[in-house]
């Protein structure tokens, strides 16, 4: 064979150009991820936690000045083609950026627990076992979730700007892996939280192959995995359309399963039921803004031609359907709030998905302001969650929450407002969101969808509504369970909120106008 | 299509069925070492065939990392488990595995169906690839290097990931220092002069027979009896401890019956 015998022609190596400015959102997270595992191996014990807090805080902060800082300018492709940095990229960057500061803040807190985080002393003790009470005894803590969680960070800010399936899959697989491990790390509940852990991670993995399965199919019909060449593709077909069909179909189904979409759901309930509470809240919000980015890209700009677009719109469409009508219908049947707020997520993707079918630029401003005011909202409601505690960890069973609005007015009221901008209440953010969906869903031709959503919302505000009656209309239980007080940091993430729930629900102009703004320009 | 010669069409065929028969296999042997053997021989053909395609390089890593580091390490891991230890077959939601099977053959009828209709884009090879950097390995470090350094870098972050989760999930930090046999030792006399009732000289160790020499088979006492003593009292809470049946001596009185494996735990202390 040729090949095996060293050739004497061998190409010169160029180095590649990089873009240091525009990947440094990226590269500081990462950065500081690697810095806190550092610090996980020198710095003693008792210093960890405050020094794995700050470092965290400041390198988010520092990558969204970095994010800031590239705000306007012009749309490019940088690292040699593997990252699309244009006006979405931003927006979405900064988005996760700033959820994961107020879920940082929540996920740090440990004036709720008796001087202790979320997260179990030491994790691989065994639940229940001598071990266990004396690592707790001690005080020790999973620092490493800090640096873990900021690799996922970096992971989310590659996903929604990844511009081949290559690095796409290599954002996702960072986006996820950490995730699947502090899922495992709740300190209450840890058989429930281990279950967890173990169900994200295999039903993970199997849609990480499908995604690869997908995107081999994919490099078959266009010989490229980049996604402007497998538009060209598309746009002037050299082959049968088969490898092609069959590779969204594949890839789809990958990235359903991160956006949480019915039937790719399964996962959802049990895994934000076992995880940490902060940690279900950073998940919900964060990792479904870096999912719906990457779904966004695939398919505005891969198979945004409109061949492409008549074979996978009605399928999207058949999966938005279905992932409102079990998101909403099985959220009515849930004892559980995390569960039902697991649901309630389920039923959320379902809107976003009616605004990714439409792919008119108004479309995609409606989801780029769906995202963060969803995300906001959703942190705010589970760091609620956390503050209402048994003996053994957080009361999460609905009905120990009767009469909790006469008890604890001020963190009751405060869910009160998430769920009912869920609800969709006028003059909440979430509202103005699903109008914003709902009208670009109607000028792209898709009024079946908004009926559907519109009877979803009128189910959900039903269960939403439950939790608020029960909170505020039923007699307090006489050993209800105890109200924590948070620390200041807590305090702040409730607050920004609540407030920033209420605000862009009556000022919601500049958000929109910033969503607008940054809708209509994809790197191609 | 169809420039591939005779002899990889023959290897194709050749190897497509044995690492068919080595997956179906895998799924399907009871016991686990022979699952992982059944994988082995997957990826043994498939790095067969990636070779056949020109893909040296990555055939000698799918056999040197894949099918001889990961699948040893996987291997050992076995051993230590404990070779005969077998997952519960119990469904937990009835019904599901039959369900699956419609589920299943729609989906490989779909894909074949879709690959039988499939008019594919010209067969291409490796060659021309292998060729453009003069060589199947440096091509492929141009490739890593230059169009694909960034996700190249942040398979870093994946890596890092990884070894700090299997630290955090694995390793366990001593709370109190280990105690050394001195220590052990003068511990158990101090124990011994309250009262308590522990053995001075340590505990005795588990039988060894013809039969069976592991630490699940009790010593025998002078009189015959097995030591509850010898076994590790784990041992002894699961009932796992192994029953013993005195060989038929000639002559010799036949006592028959096995002794009782479930055993007494008493108030001897075999916890060191």
């Amino acid at each position: 064979m040729s090949i095996l015998a060293a050739s004497s022609t061998t190409a010169t190596f160029v180095a590649p150009h990089v873009e240091f400015g525009k990947l440094s959102p990226m590269l500081i997270a990462f950065g500081t991820a690697t810095l806190g595992i550092l610090v996980e191996a020198f710095a003693p014990r008792k210093q960890r936690y405050g020094i794995q807090v700050g470092l965290a805080l400041v390198g988010i902060a520092a990558s969204f000045a970095a994010v800031l800082a590239l705000a306007g300018t012009t749309a490019s492709v940088v690292a040699q083609g593997s990252v699309a940095v244009d006006g979405t990229t931003l927006f979405l960057q900064g988005t996760i950026l700033v959820i994961s500061f107020v879920a940082f803040l929540v996920i740090a807190e440990r004036k709720t627990d008796q001087n202790q985080d979320a997260f179990a002393a030491q994790g691989a003790s065994v639940p229940g076992s001598a071990a266990e009470r004396e690592t707790t005894r001690r005080g020790w803590q999973t620092t490493e979730v800090y640096p873990l969680l900021m690799f996922s960070v970096g992971g989310m800010l590659l996903f929604p700007a990844a511009n081949d399936l290559l690095t796409m899959f290599v954002a996702l697989e960072a986006l996820s892996l950490p995730l699947y491990l502090v899922c495992g790390l709740a300190r209450h509940r840890r058989l429930l939280s281990q279950e967890a852990a173990l169900k994200y991670f295999l039903l993970g993995a199997f849609s990480s192959a499908f995604f690869l399965y997908g995107a081999a199919m994919l490099y078959g019909y266009a010989g490229s995995v980049n996604l402007a060449v497998i538009a060209q593709h598309v746009a002037h077909p050299t082959a049968g359309s088969t490898l092609l069909y069959t590779g969204v179909a594949l890839l789809g189904m990958g990235l359903l399963f991160k956006v949480g979409a019915a039937p790719f759901h399964m996962w959802t309930p049990d895994v934000y039921q076992g995880a940490p509470t902060p940690v279900t809240g950073f998940m919900a919000a964060a990792t479904k803004i870096a999912a719906f980015g990457a779904l966004v890209r695939v398919l505005d700009v891969g198979l945004g031609v409109n061949s492409a677009e008549n074979v996978w719109r009605p399928v999207m469409q058949a999966v938005a359907i279905i992932t409102m009508i079990v998101g909403g219908v099985l959220a009515l049947t849930q004892r559980d709030i995390k569960r039902m707020l697991a649901y309630s997520a389920i039923l959320n993707a379902g809107y976003l998905l009616i605004g990714v079918t439409s792919t008119t630029a108004q479309a995609r401003a409606a989801v780029l302001f769906y995202l963060p005011v969803y995300g906001v909202a959703i942190i705010g409601a589970f760091a609620v969650v956390t503050l209402v505690r048994d003996a053994g960890g957080e009361a999460t069973d609905l009905s120990r929450w009767a009469g909790l609005g006469r008890r604890a007015p001020i963190p009751a009221a405060l869910l009160a407002v998430f769920l009912l901008a869920f609800a969709g209440i006028p003059f909440t953010s979430i509202f103005i969101g699903k109008f914003a969906i709902f009208q670009a869903a109607l000028a792209a031709g898709s009024p079946d969808l908004v009926i559907v959503a519109v009877l979803a919302s009128a189910l959900a505000a039903f269960f939403y509504l439950r939790v608020v009656v029960v909170m505020f209309f039923s007699d307090p239980l006489p050993q209800g369970p105890t109200i924590a007080h948070p620390s200041i940091a807590v305090k702040t993430a409730l607050a920004v909120a609540a407030f920033a729930t209420v605000a862009l629900g009556v000022a919601p102009s500049l958000l929109l106008h910033l969503a607008n703004n940054s809708a209509g320009i994809l790197a191609k | 299509m169809g420039n591939t010669g005779h002899g990889e069409t023959f290897l194709f065929w050749v190897g497509s069925i044995i690492s068919i028969l080595g997956a179906l296999g895998l799924i399907f042997s009871k016991k686990i070492v022979h699952a992982a053997l059944c994988l082995c021989t997957v990826m043994l053909c498939l790095a067969f065939f990636y070779m056949a395609q020109g893909a040296v390089f990555l055939g000698v890593v799918q056999i040197v990392v894949y099918t001889g580091a990961v699948m040893m390490l996987f291997l050992f891991v076995l051993m230590l488990i404990g070779i005969e230890s077998q997952d519960s077959l119990v469904e937990t939601i009835r019904g599901q595995r039959w369900l699956a099977v419609p589920f299943v053959l729609a989906f490989g009828f779909v894909l074949i169906g879709v690959y039988a209709h499939a008019n594919l884009p010209e067969f291409v090879g490796t060659d021309a690839a292998n060729a453009k950097g003069g060589g199947n390995v440096q091509s492929l470090a141009l490739l890593l290097f230059s169009r694909y350094f960034w996700a190249f870098e942040v398979s870093s972050a994946v890596l890092i990931t990884s070894a700090t989760g299997a630290m955090v999930l694995t390793h366990r930090e001593r709370t109190v220092p280990r105690k050394s046999q001195r220590e052990i030792s003068i511990e158990r006399f101090e124990r011994w002069g309250k009262g308590e009732k522990v053995s001075l000289t340590g505990l005795p160790n588990p039988g060894v027979y013809a039969q069976h020499n592991a630490v699940d088979t009790p010593a025998l006492l002078p009189d015959g009896s097995p030591s509850e003593a010898s076994v590790n009292a784990t041992l002894r809470g699961r009932d796992t401890v192994r029953g013993f049946r005195p060989l038929p001596l000639p002559g010799a009185r036949r006592n028959g019956a096995a002794v009782a494996s479930r055993g007494d735990a008493g108030n001897e202390e075999v916890s060191q």
